[in-house]
């Protein structure tokens, strides 16, 4: 019927112009990224990494999404490992996943800010999250590397309850590091 | 006040070294033994952070001693000892000395393998000393431990001394390194000044 197949053109060109819009999606290479925070702990910085998040980031629509699988993190000491992953800190069992969504990105000189809200311990509240990006050709594939760091205050997102709201022994600051390689989604 | 040792009796400084390493030792072990006791937590992380700190002071002044030591001669010992007691004195003398060093190194050990660096006071994160294992760290306890063991044995023997010197054989050992007057044997020694040649 003509009809029917006017209506299938109009959707393809909708598709097509849709696709357009939303350029490039980007998508993790976990074995080249880390995500690793560094935290004050008596006096001393003491470091910290998570093992497995997702990153999708879109530069043309303005996109970006980060998952953190909370259970994934590791900061090198079981001991401590065990009360950070415990109800006090970061209550994995109940938040398994940390949440971040750009909802506006501007560019700046070396890369773009993202802002949105970052969902962390049950806690939404909004973050900047700078970032430098560029395009580099890595044996033959075409990668997006997006670096950069961010400090956050961990009691704004309840981490540290009870006896560890104190920062005289664990510090506030919690700053996030992140060097990721990305690569077009296919 | 007399600053410098002289051939018979410790100086200022040398009294003030010696007399605050003992104030120190003693509040550093009863924080070793609380934390040593304490369940995992915050109590247990501030006591231990104060140990580590207390104990890098005590580093210092170990240092400081020794170097004053070193640049100022010490009161000769009593001539009244025999043989052996000359020799159990230079003994705990020497061993304080090495505890003084090796307790907090061997706690820096501990720390700095175990991953966890040293600060002092919240003030300065000193470097770690080694790289992190496991292994050594276990070792350093052990190690820590005997010394610290060491340290309560030879300090018996050391005030067991002073006070035999005191009120035994009631001689000027004990008196010559607390404050205020020397007896009249003391004050009418000769006094050693830095080219001292008492050594």
């Amino acid at each position: 019927m003509p009809a029917a197949r006017a209506t299938g053109a109009i959707a393809l060109l909708a598709a097509v112009s849709a696709h357009a819009a939303h350029g490039t999606t980007y998508i993790l290479l976990p074995a080249h990224s880390s995500l690793t925070y560094t935290f004050t702990q008596a006096g001393a910085a003491n470091h910290g990494r998570f093992n497995t998040f997702t990153v999708r980031f879109d530069p043309t629509a303005g996109r970006l999404t980060v998952a953190v699988d909370m259970r994934s993190f590791d900061t090198g000491d079981s001991q401590r490992n065990r009360i950070l992953g415990g109800k006090d800190f970061f209550d994995v069992a109940r938040y398994p996943q940390a949440r971040f969504t750009a909802s506006r990105l501007t560019r700046t000189a070396t890369g773009y800010r993202a802002v949105g809200p970052l969902t962390l311990r049950g806690v939404t509240r909004t973050v900047v999250v700078p970032f430098t990006w560029r395009i580099a050709d890595i044996d033959n594939r075409t990668v997006g590397l997006l670096t950069g760091r961010m400090t956050i205050r961990r009691l704004d997102f309840g981490i540290g309850q009870g006896q560890w709201r104190s920062t005289e022994w664990v510090g506030n600051a919690v700053t996030l590091r992140y060097a990721l390689q990305l690569v077009p989604s296919r | 006040m007399q600053f410098r040792n002289t051939s018979v009796r410790w100086g200022a400084v040398s009294q003030l070294l010696h007399w605050l390493i003992v104030a120190l030792i003693a509040v550093q072990v009863t924080l070793g033994l609380i934390g040593l006791e304490l369940p995992l937590g915050m109590e247990k992380l501030a006591t231990l952070a104060r140990h580590k700190s207390l104990g890098i002071t005590i580093l210092a002044l170990a240092t400081i001693r020794l170097l004053w030591r070193w640049m100022n001669p010490a009161p000769a010992l009593p001539g009244n000892l025999a043989p052996i007691e000359r020799f159990l004195a230079r003994f705990t003398h020497a061993g304080l000395y090495v505890l003084l060093f090796a307790l907090p190194l061997t706690g820096w050990i501990m720390s700095s393998a175990r991953g966890f660096a040293v600060s002092w006071f919240n003030l300065a994160q000193l470097p770690n000393l080694v790289s992190k294992s496991d292994t050594l760290y276990h070792a350093m306890i052990e190690v820590h431990a005997a010394l610290a063991i060491a340290l309560g044995l030879i300090l018996a023997l050391h005030v067991a001394g002073a006070l035999k010197h005191h009120f035994v054989l009631k001689d000027d050992t004990l008196r010559r390194m607390l404050p205020g007057r020397a007896s009249a044997a003391a004050r009418s020694g000769p006094t050693a000044d830095s080219s001292g040649s008492s050594r």
